[in-house]
């Protein structure tokens, strides 16, 4: 495109005409206030304003527990565990949960058998799990100790995945659990959870489904 | 046993436990007719005692939907959050109930689920730092199970929500990269032990209620190895999270 004087000149006259539109604009003239320099307002203010905090409501979600109990490690024998647990309550039906716990397998009943064989080495016994779970509770309620004592109670039901390490090697599992919870205070719980691990395993040659459950009595406090 | 009692322990040390009396109490007046106290949190518990309107109560603390408070004669029992949050505080304004995460602004996401890695089964669990309301900061750590070797990821990276005010389902985007660590199942060995890795996500997300959200997400991967070409991996999960 050609660009002609004419087009500038109106151009930078258009600019000039705009900024001559705005040479008065110096913003409005300062005011003076006259009264608040020499005479007192009549009335003095006392006030203090008085910082109202709220108290905060402190929620009690968070429950973490530890818990004892045995498991019945497929074809290895039922040996003692323990573990922790940590748990958050959603609403009042549904809560999710993880969990860590350990055991120990004993012999199989091949190695039992046949002393001479080994199906699993000794650092391989070791079983260890953790896993992910959501509950829900459904059946709430109270239990009754003697005239005078009610306790909340919950039959809850899990379900869930994780990771068991058995043998040396790290196993997906899924676990499946129905567990009851009493509520001695409102703060404590004492738990019975009995859970299912199930996990593929080819520790005797062919592979299958391993199911492995544990019956454990668990401690928790809500926080 | 002894585990337990130490650990009941250090948890009283660290202030968990019965409510401490140090704590201001938050008061309450009943402005509706009556106002009902539970036996215990959730719907079916039954009514233990009633307080009248302008009576007042003393709320100690919460758990899920329900309040647990102190009737003027010393009787405790839990409120649901609704009746709860039609009282008043003694200048008239209103119960500060804390409101509900806002599912559009809030801060903090944790998940957990499931997914499929490379063709293997995945457990994945993953930490989200709101940075806008659209921009996630994003954490994953997570560990596939293959028939050859087992995996141990972790991610970090940025994640996109397109319409973050759509409730039931909002469609997102990411970029990322990460770090992968193999441990043999079944000889021979991996060539490498670890690798350096790099994503693009696409996925989902959605809230349940007020505070619970479900997400999906897939992702392609690209593994960097020594190998004259990169490794290419795909992934999808499914999980559900909390948020604060």
């Amino acid at each position: 495109m050609e660009i002609r004087p004419g087009s500038i000149l109106l151009v930078s006259l258009l600019l000039s005409g705009c900024s001559w539109f705005h040479r008065g604009d110096k913003g409005p003239p300062p005011v003076v206030a006259e009264s608040s320099q020499d005479e007192p307002p009549i009335v003095q203010p006392q006030v203090t304003r008085r910082e109202v905090k709220t108290p905060h409501i402190k929620a009690k979600d968070f429950e973490l527990g530890a818990y004892y109990g045995a498991l019945s490690i497929e074809d290895f024998g039922t040996n003692p565990l323990y573990g922790a647990s940590v748990a958050y309550h959603v609403t009042e039906d549904v809560f999710l949960q993880g969990n860590v716990a350990r055991s120990k397998a004993g012999k199989s009943s091949l190695e039992e058998v046949f002393p001479q064989i080994t199906v699993v080495g000794e650092s391989g016994r070791q079983f260890t799990y953790y896993d992910a779970d959501v509950g829900y509770n459904f059946l709430p309620g109270e239990v009754f100790l003697g005239k005078g004592r009610a306790y909340n109670t919950a039959l809850y039901a899990t379900v869930g995945m994780g990771a068991v390490k058995f043998a040396e090697t790290d196993h997906f599992a899924l676990n499946f659990g129905v567990g009851t919870r009493i509520l001695v205070t409102d703060w404590l719980s004492m738990h019975l959870d009995v859970r299912d691990h199930i996990f593929e395993s080819d520790l005797f040659g062919v592979t299958k489904n391993t199911h492995n459950v544990e019956a454990a009595l668990g401690l928790s406090v809500f926080f | 046993m002894r585990r337990f009692l130490v650990l009941l322990l250090v948890l009283q040390a660290c202030g968990v436990g019965p409510a401490r009396a140090r704590d201001q109490p938050l008061e309450l007046i009943v402005s509706d007719p009556y106002i009902e106290m539970h036996s215990g949190p959730g719907r079916g518990y039954p009514v233990v005692y009633v307080v009248g309107r302008d009576e007042s109560v003393v709320v100690l603390y919460s758990r899920t939907d329900w309040y647990r408070v102190r009737a003027p004669r010393g009787e405790e029992g839990w409120v649901r959050r609704s009746d709860l949050a039609r009282t008043k505080l003694a200048s008239g304004e209103p119960a500060p109930i804390p409101p509900y995460p806002d599912f559009a602004t809030h801060r903090w996401e944790f998940g957990a689920g499931y997914g499929v890695y490379n063709r293997s089964n995945l457990v994945t669990s993953w930490i989200d730092f709101a940075l806008t309301n659209s921009l996630d900061v994003e954490g994953v750590l997570q560990e596939s199970f293959g028939t050859l070797d087992n995996r141990t990821i972790a991610t970090i990276g940025l994640r996109h929500t397109f319409v973050p005010e759509w409730k039931w389902f909002s469609p997102t985007a990411g970029i990322g990269t990460g770090y992968q660590r193999l441990i043999e199942v079944v000889p021979p060995a991996p060539l490498e032990k670890s690798n350096e890795m790099m994503y693009a996500s696409l996925g989902a997300r959605g809230f349940i209620n007020q505070k619970f959200m479900w997400r999906f997400d897939w992702r392609p991967y690209i593994v960097f190895n020594k190998l004259n070409k990169n490794e290419e991996l795909e992934e999808w999960k499914f999980g559900l999270a909390v948020f604060f």
